[in-house]
């Protein structure tokens, strides 16, 4: 708990600019459901917040044209009720309403989601904020501190593109379902307007794991795009965690299938739970591209999609756990009904 | 008097809770309060070598920083009762230890003050973490009858056993995680401190204060009137409130402290970890002859929670020759203590799956074999059960979940997706014990009706109990019946644990009302007046009428009310003169396993109880399902975690210490056997609150073993653990 400035324009180019102002120490807050919680635990520290609220405009959620495009302030709980978002596109729905609560999902807004960190507990629980008493040392809190959860209690950790300074789960189910779908997230900057993937917004942790977005500082997230696509409608977001909710993935699957008949034309798969950035598993999609699904080939494909996991001393079970997801995933996409 | 069945009615505070007007104790508004926050120790094990209190004294608001040097040395033993907790001490036995206290004008700049403190610590070379940890040191139990029961011959028993089995089974440490916080707010007015506390023991929370800071009993008053939840953690002293009442006195204005659940996590007790290792033999017959059972848990350098885990199992199935021992295991941890059936839930878990496991080997069914070793002695002392109903409650069980149906081959009950469906039972008894009470009952001529008297009100339903009798009894308005408990200005206060509050509290209220309406009836010498007892007062032209009554537990004397009115501990049972009593209770669960991700679900749960007389059917329905909730969460659910490393508890949270939440319950179907026991009070009432809970885990155990053929013998019972 530490003195912040706090202002709340009501444009984005008001915002951004009001970021440059303040400069170090500054973060945007929107629903604020992820950002306060980590300055109680004394992780962030901002001197200055820009509340991003008060624009107007932000939260439309627009269902019609090409592409699905969501403003970036529109809340989680607005998205999953949405009634085309519902019909043709259950795993961007499921992906939402299975996260967090009622109460949280009303809050939080479907842009300031893509940017939660990590849940890795020596992450949070460890910074020595008065309301936890634990220390641990943290490379992505304190770069070079070391990591304890690699020798340490690492049931929750990745199996998927860790390194050796940590092996962070990237904790969200909406970015993972984007990623499946190739979406697309829309930047407000000081200088300029750009559009990458949702995919490209992630780092792998390799040496610098405090650095976790390729976000550019001042930058705001505006908008999420998500190109129409049929495979929606055979689509679902399959989370397998410690209780039935109000809980992060242990495993996930986010899966949108292209049939034609019984044969898959192509799949869509990303993973969330076990891997330290929305993982999308190609090898997956590759081993079920122009054939049949079958148990066994869907079996055989979420094997595949974690041909490269490697293991640490608790966390093993995620393999085998994430291959079963991935294939029930498939099956129940499969039988989801078409248009 | 009258031994009919209550009726059922609804909760004297419901209205208020769904409002949201109920007041807890860090509600309650005190003018010029100020705020605390207190710093938690970073070491495990050590001392302050130096801590500097500027850089908390800059920060704006910030009142007055107290540590170890503000405080007075500890009080000196007072033998026969427990020591007082320690204040803030220069030694540091446990992370999260509170080394100093930041009082502020606002909360924000306490937290603020708080995390500025960076106090120089000398840390210890070594800890030890966790039970097999180096330097733990484990010491054999005192003779304690819970502890030590050593009846029969119980290993030549076994060696003569035609069928044995034998396993050791875990149960997890795990923390009560009530949704109120530990908070205190004391006030130091004209020479006497007020506090407003969540405890479930007022008068606990009272004697602490007194001794550390060396007040007279008429100088401390604690009020604790509502608990937002307590399962035990609130059940003994609380770290904090000295500490408060200190700061208060010493700054001259209220001070309010809100603990932080990340801290709660390590000052407040928990549910150590414990192993059991359980031998049971069987006669040709079938019928178990011997029991080896011996238990250790975790336990804290100086604490003092027993290992006592032959609480019930001795008395279960009627064994003759039964060898229980235990033994703590010292590490440093904060001291660890009870919660919601602190000894028998483990035990249970652990003694409900061995009897499966027997019944498996023997090719017996579970419920037969257990109504086949009913029993109506005390096997330790040879005295009767006052009552026991516990086949009748596995009849019932059995009955309403259609136990018959059952396929007995494990892992044979397919559905046609491939969910694996499981059924098992459970048993469980928890030890009826009672103390003490004084009680006031007044009735006025303005129609109000005040009763005070002992117990708290965690949430179980306690106002609701006493509100039973007194309605039952008394021809009053109900709408101005006042019950004022958990106030130590108002009556002196037992503690409210253990399940012993409406045993001690009901047969209170009965007697008041019995003195009241004989008082009333010398009253009317004869005339007949029409009306409820206020009309008739304001016809006899009296203002009021107003008893004392003083009762104390089966077996208990003078001496025990002496200890009430000392704030003492006096409890009775459930060894009593000329009997043993216990509630029992006995669940039936169901599980279904999903056939290719294993994800373990509880759609249905029929339990039953014998807990003597049902009091209030409403609050205690609800126990029910609250102890059957729990049963699972503790199965399935709950761990508090440790790295070795570093000690302390590393999932601190709501969110990562996982409770189970309404998506992981089914339905859950409870009863009674509500048959009063008039031997052990003249309502007939036992106790629920705990033996509600104990035997549900063995019986998820037992339904996930006919699920799928697997025996899972460490709790919680995870997804890795059956992929």
């Amino acid at each position: 708990m530490r003195p912040f400035s706090y202002v709340r324009p009501e444009t984005a180019p008001a915002a951004v600019n009001a970021f440059a102002m303040a400069g170090a120490g500054a973060r945007y807050i929107a629903g604020g459901t992820t950002l306060y919680d980590l300055m109680k635990l004394d992780i962030e520290r901002p001197e200055h917040l820009i509340d991003v609220t008060a624009i107007s405009g932000l939260d439309r959620i627009e269902t019609s044209g090409r592409q699905l495009r969501f403003g970036a302030l529109a809340p989680m709980s607005a998205v999953a009720s949405d009634e085309v978002v519902l019909r043709d596109y259950p795993v961007l729905a499921e992906s939402l309403s299975k996260a967090a609560s009622q109460q949280l999902r009303n809050m939080a807004t479907v842009g300031g989601n893509l940017l939660q960190r990590t849940r890795c507990i020596y992450f949070r629980n460890g910074a020595g904020g008065v309301s936890v008493g634990n220390r641990y040392p943290c490379n992505k809190r304190e770069p070079g501190s070391g990591c304890a959860a690699i020798a340490g209690s690492d049931r929750g950790q990745a199996v998927l593109g860790q390194s050796v300074d940590c092996t962070a789960v990237s904790p969200g189910d909406w970015p993972v379902a984007l990623v499946a779908l190739d979406a697309q997230v829309e930047l407000l900057g000081p200088s300029r307007t750009r559009t990458i993937p949702v995919a490209d917004l992630y780092r792998l942790p390799g040496r610098t794991p405090h650095l976790e977005f390729t976000i550019e500082p001042g930058e705001i997230i505006t908008a999420i795009m998500v190109p129409a696509t049929d495979a929606g409608r055979l689509s679902t977001y399959l989370k397998v965690r410690d209780r039935e909710s109000y809980a992060f993935a242990l495993a996930s699957a986010a899966v949108a299938l292209e049939m034609d008949g019984a044969t898959v034309k192509r799949a869509r798969i990303a993973l969330g739970g076990v891997a330290t950035r929305p993982w999308r598993a190609t090898q997956a999609e590759n081993t079920l591209a122009g054939k049949p699904l079958t148990p066994e080939l869907a079996l055989a494909a979420g094997r595949a999609a974690f041909g490269d996991a490697r293991a640490g001393h608790e966390n093993g079970f995620k393999i085998e756990l994430g291959a079963r997801t991935v294939a029930e995933a498939l099956t129940i996409a499969a039988a989801r009904k078409r248009a | 008097m009258t031994t009919a069945p209550f009726r059922d009615r609804p909760r004297v505070d419901a209205h208020e809770k769904v409002k949201g007007a109920t007041h807890y104790a860090a509600d309650v508004p005190v003018p010029g309060m100020l705020y605390a926050m207190t710093v938690p120790a970073t070491i495990v094990k050590g001392r302050i070598a130096a801590l500097s209190i500027e850089p908390a004294m800059r920060v704006p608001g910030v009142v007055r920083v107290l540590t170890a040097s503000d405080f007075p040395p500890a009080p000196p033993v007072d033998p026969g009762t427990p020591p007082p907790p320690p204040m803030i001490t220069a030694e540091i036995a446990y992370r999260g230890q509170p080394v100093a206290l930041v009082v502020a004008e606002t909360l924000e700049a306490a937290i603020e003050g708080a995390e500025a403190i960076r106090p120089v610590y000398v840390e210890s070379p070594s800890f030890s973490a966790v039970i097999d940890s180096p330097g733990a040191v484990t010491e054999p139990a005192t003779k304690d009858l819970t502890e030590h029961v050593d009846i029969g011959d119980a290993n030549r028993a076994m060696a003569g056993a035609a069928t044995r089995h034998k396993a050791e089974y875990v149960s997890p440490a795990q923390h009560h995680n009530p949704i109120e916080m530990l908070s205190t707010t004391a006030s130091w007015e004209g020479g006497h401190l007020t506090i407003h506390e969540g405890t479930q023991g007022s008068n606990l929370a009272k004697n602490a204060v007194m001794q550390n800071l060396r007040l007279g009993a008429d100088q401390v008053t604690v009020k604790s009137p509502q608990v937002g939840g307590a399962f035990g953690q609130k059940g003994v002293w609380q770290r904090q409130t000295t500490i408060v009442a200190h700061a208060a006195m010493l700054i001259g204005l209220p001070v309010k402290l809100v603990m932080p659940r990340g801290q709660i996590f390590h000052n407040a007790t928990f549910r150590p970890k414990s192993r059991h290792r359980i031998e049971l033999g069987a006669d040709a017959s079938g019928r178990i002859v011997a029991v080896t059972y011996n238990a250790d848990h975790q336990q804290s350098r100086k604490g003092e929670f027993a290992p006592g885990y032959h609480e019930h199992t001795p008395q279960m199935y009627g064994v003759a020759d039964y060898l229980g021992t235990a033994e703590n295991v010292r590490i440093d941890t904060q001291p660890p203590g009870f919660m919601r059936s602190p000894y028998p839930h483990p035990a249970a878990f652990a003694f409900e799956s061995a009897i499966d496991e027997l019944a498996e080997k023997l090719g017996a069914d579970p419920v037969a074999f257990r109504l086949k070793h009913d029993t109506m002695v005390d096997p330790i002392n040879g005295r009767p059960l006052s009552s026991r109903f516990l086949n009748e409650c596995i009849v019932e069980g059995a009955r309403r979940f259609g136990w018959e149906k059952r396929n007995p081959k494990p892992a044979a009950t397919v559905l046609p997706d491939g969910t694996q469906v499981g059924w098992g039972m459970g048993c469980g008894a928890y030890p009826v014990k009672a103390h003490p009470a004084i009680a006031t009952l007044r009735v006025g001529a303005d129609g109000t009706t005040r009763f005070t008297g002992v117990g708290h009100e965690m949430g179980q339903g306690i106002r609701s109990t006493l509100q039973q009798v007194l309605l039952r009894d008394l021809a009053i308005d109900p709408a101005k019946l006042e019950i004022l408990i958990g106030d130590t200005s108002v009556a002196p206060q037992h503690s409210t644990a253990g399940s012993w509050g409406t045993a001690s509290a009901a047969p209170a209220a009965a007697e008041a009302t019995a003195k009241l309406n004989a008082a009333m009836r010398k009253l009317l010498a004869g005339r007949n007046i029409s009306g409820n007892l206020h009309h008739q007062l304001a016809v006899l032209r009296r203002p009021f009428l107003e008893v004392e009554i003083e009762r104390v537990a089966q077996g208990q004397d003078a001496k025990a009310l002496a200890t009430l009115r000392k704030g003492g501990r006096a409890l009775a049972g459930p060894e009593f003169p000329q009997f043993t009593t216990f509630s029992y209770v006995a669940h039936f669960v169901e599980v279904r396993v999903e056939p290719r991700l294993h994800r373990v679900r509880v759609p249905r749960v029929v339990s039953i109880a014998d807990c003597g007389r049902v009091v209030s059917p409403r609050t205690a329905a609800s126990q029910m399902r609250g102890g059957v909730v729990w049963g699972i969460s503790a199965a399935l659910r709950e761990e508090t975690g440790v790295d070795p490393r570093y000690g302390g508890w590393l999932n601190n949270d709501l969110a990562d210490y996982v409770v189970a939440v309404n998506a992981d319950i089914g339905d859950i179907d409870v009863g009674f056997i509500d048959r009063p026991d008039l031997l052990i009070n003249t309502v007939g009432a036992k106790g629920l609150g705990e033996v509600s809970m104990t035997g549900v885990a063995g019986a998820v155990a037992n339904a996930i073993f006919n699920a799928t053929g697997k025996r899972l013998r460490e709790m919680p019972f995870k997804i890795e653990h059956l992929l």
